[in-house]
């Protein structure tokens, strides 16, 4: 604690200033949506590269802007500040286990700085294309789908509703539907990003205050039911969603800030950056929710709904939460496919679409973040690895025989999944000791 | 019904199907005091706990609740996590713990369980948050001394002994500052040492905290030291209530707990 760069005031300054240079690097004249990585690629002689910055008076406006976003930052902090207190005594962590808490986030910073040069060493189109649609677009739904299947623990096999209301939100904000938007104004999906987000919250709060009520293998088959509601809807509503051929004008992402100009274009890289930032940032979102009052109130509920009911918390409207913020997340990676591919048409939104995230989930690890994204990175890759290059004899469709076999070799060998979370792991551990009581009948007296 | 009175419970019965679990109960329990209530396997005991928090809804009858500044409420209609807000806590039979968590969160989890959620707080860590987790950390270390699981905060519940899994449950009940502690069988499976202490532990509990105790128990040296009052059920319905003293003299109990019928007949 005593090296100055260590400080937390010292790092957050640090990057608070490295994230606003990276926003103006990809944003100004040094890089474009044709070149952005021109910024950092080019050559210290041309007046593109990082220090070009230097010669322009942009660099005062970046200066504010890394200053805003550290004192907001701070403020943020600061309120609240007494809180170190007796808890940290008695949860004083064992060294080993504290340890291991620096050595995931070293993993966790590791495989950001991976995944953000990974553009860098793949240049093949078909694999910039697929690592935004098929991957990073999928870890998005697995995290989300992983709040309700996995920290929740409710089975949700309509989960591609949320992702198609994001897409068709963001179709209708734009204009893109027969359906104008509110009072006519046409806005740049960007600014589709919280509407879409809220309107899938919505119909997660919608589909579960009913629903919720029930267990199990009824959820399953109401959520099920949804999923073909919305693909139906989506199909047969002419008049505004467009009907079977959806709709193929919403424009790309672009952004008006002061310096900071861009639009995301035809080219797959930039729309990799802006998913994986927001990947990230869920990423933060939800480790964080784990570990808040509300994480545990659905362990509770997950693991004795009795009893959580009996110390005052209310399973469903934990549940109902669980839906919508699984539900923003895949509502958020509609906006993003709809912005990336101009167009929404309902062939996409089946069942086995549904199945397919349910899988990443499963592969990955019920209930742990790490597990979600590693899952859909893994499970992902594998099956474009067969589309883009196809062994002898292999069709399309075998695709699911292939995934059906990577599940089942999975379950035998690893039933909690790639990287299962320690509290699932610790339940599955008691259930086969014959300790756990998930769903045993209430106790006592028999009536 | 009276601010010194926290139950009132007035010929309830409770019904599955044809089975009649509560047969006309009626039942008073006042505040502060500890109340048990006794009977064979089957008669009854459960149930009406199940029914004074809201698991069950009896079909017929009042079950009436003080919440302390004046005002009773009807438990019947409400719905479980509702009369725990109300400022009623309980414990199990067979303990229910959250087995997957430690004991320092099974018990956080019933010290922050009444209070508000903001979803967004909670995935940015706000300042209300961390002000709230900090209120609720604090709450239960308080608790852990209390019951005296200090060192095992960070164990995880299913590795505790029976003893101390019912600490916690007492702990965890405790945490959602309730007007009345309902105990379900504390002593089941537990030795000689950790009954003793756990008795010690249930008089800290309403001497210190001021919490009501209503209990079951199957242990009578433990109910007799321990209990001011007690109903006694069979089949369902409340045969004999009195003190430890007035109970123990009681024919009718004798026979609902010996079977003998030769004392009454004799009469």
């Amino acid at each position: 604690m005593s090296r100055w760069w260590r400080r937390p005031s010292v790092v957050r300054l640090a990057s608070s200033v490295s994230v606003m240079a990276a926003v103006e690097l990809v944003t100004g004249p040094p890089g474009s949506n044709a070149a952005p990585m021109a910024g950092v690629s080019g050559s210290f002689a041309e007046k593109v590269s990082f220090f070009g910055l230097f010669a322009s008076p942009r660099w005062s406006v970046f200066l504010v802007y890394a200053l805003v976003l550290y004192g907001v930052w701070s403020l943020w902090l600061h309120r609240g500040r007494q809180i170190r207190n007796a808890a940290s005594v008695v949860l004083a962590r064992p060294r080993n286990i504290a340890q291991r808490g620096t050595i995931r986030w070293s993993a966790a910073v590791v495989l950001v700085v991976v995944a953000a040069l990974l553009p860098h060493f793949v240049s093949d189109p078909f694999w910039q294309t697929a690592m935004v649609e098929q991957i990073a677009v999928y870890v998005l739904l697995a995290l989300g789908l992983n709040v309700v299947v996995g920290f929740a623990g409710l089975l949700d096999l309509g989960f591609v509703a949320f992702y198609a209301v994001g897409a068709y939100a963001t179709a209708w904000v734009t204009g893109a539907l027969p359906l104008p938007p509110l009072f006519g104004v046409h806005l740049n999906p960007f600014f589709a990003i919280p509407i879409a987000i809220a309107l899938a919250m919505l119909a997660g709060v919608l589909l579960g205050t009913p629903t919720l009520r029930l267990r199990g293998d009824y959820l399953a088959i109401v959520t099920l039911g949804f999923g073909e509601i919305i693909f139906l809807f989506a199909n047969n509503l002419n008049g505004i969603t467009g009907g079977s051929a959806g709709t193929g004008q919403i424009p790309h992402f672009s952004i008006h800030l002061a310096s900071i100009k861009y639009v995301w274009g035809l080219a797959p890289v930039p729309y990799y950056y802006l998913t994986l930032a927001f990947v990230v940032l869920f990423v933060i979102a939800f480790s964080l929710l784990e570990h808040s009052r509300i994480g545990r109130a659905w362990t509770a509920i997950r693991e004795d709904e009795v009893a959580a009911e009996s110390l005052g918390i209310n399973p469903l409207k934990f549940k109902v939460m669980a839906f919508a913020i699984g539900a923003a997340s895949a509502g958020f990676a509609g906006v993003v496919t709809a912005a990336q591919t101009n167009f929404v048409n309902p062939s996409v939104f089946t069942l086995y679409f549904s199945i397919n995230i349910l899988v990443l989930v499963i592969f990955g690890g019920m209930g742990s973040i790490s597990g979600a994204v590693l899952g859909a990175i893994v499970i992902q890759t594998v099956s474009m690895y067969l589309i883009h290059t196809p062994p002898a004899g292999y069709q399309p469709q075998d695709l699911y025989i292939y995934l059906g076999a990577l599940l089942i070799v999975m379950m035998i060998f690893r039933p909690s999944g790639l990287l299962p979370s320690k509290r699932r792991r610790r339940e599955i551990g008691l259930a086969e000791a014959g300790e756990g009581h998930m769903d045993e009948v209430l106790t006592g007296d028999t009536p | 019904m009276s601010d010194d009175l926290i139950f009132s419970v007035k010929n309830v019965t409770l019904r599955f199907g044809g089975v009649v679990s509560l047969n006309d109960v009626s039942l008073e329990m006042r505040r502060g005091e500890i109340l048990a209530v006794i009977g064979p396997n089957g008669a009854g005991k459960t149930s009406l706990f199940n029914s004074l928090t809201g698991v069950y809804q009896p079909q017929e009858g009042q079950i009436l609740l003080s919440d302390g500044h004046g005002k009773t409420v009807s438990v019947i209609g409400r719905k479980a996590h509702r009369v725990s807000a109300m400022g009623v806590a309980r414990t199990f039979q067979a303990s229910r713990m959250f087995s997957a968590l430690t004991t320092f969160e099974n018990i956080k989890i019933g010290a922050e369980s009444h209070k508000g959620i903001g979803i967004l707080g909670a995935m940015l860590r706000g300042p209300r948050t961390r002000r709230g987790e900090h209120d609720s950390d604090a709450r239960t270390i308080e608790l852990l001394d209390f019951v005296g699981l200090r060192d095992k905060a960070n164990v995880i519940s299913s590795s505790l002994s029976y003893g101390d899994r019912r600490r916690l449950e007492i702990a965890r009940g405790l945490a959602t500052g309730p007007q009345v502690l309902l105990l379900d069988e504390p002593a089941a499976g537990t030795n000689p040492t950790e009954k003793l202490e756990l008795t010690e532990l249930i008089r800290k509990v309403r001497d210190v905290m001021g919490v009501s105790i209503l209990l079951i128990e199957h242990d009578m040296k433990l109910v007799m030291s321990l209990a001011e009052r007690l109903y006694v059920l069979n089949f369902g319905s409340v045969i004999a209530q009195g003190t430890p003293e007035e109970i123990r003299s009681n024919d009718a109990v004798i026979e609902a707990y010996l079977g003998s019928t030769t004392t009454t007949e004799g009469k």
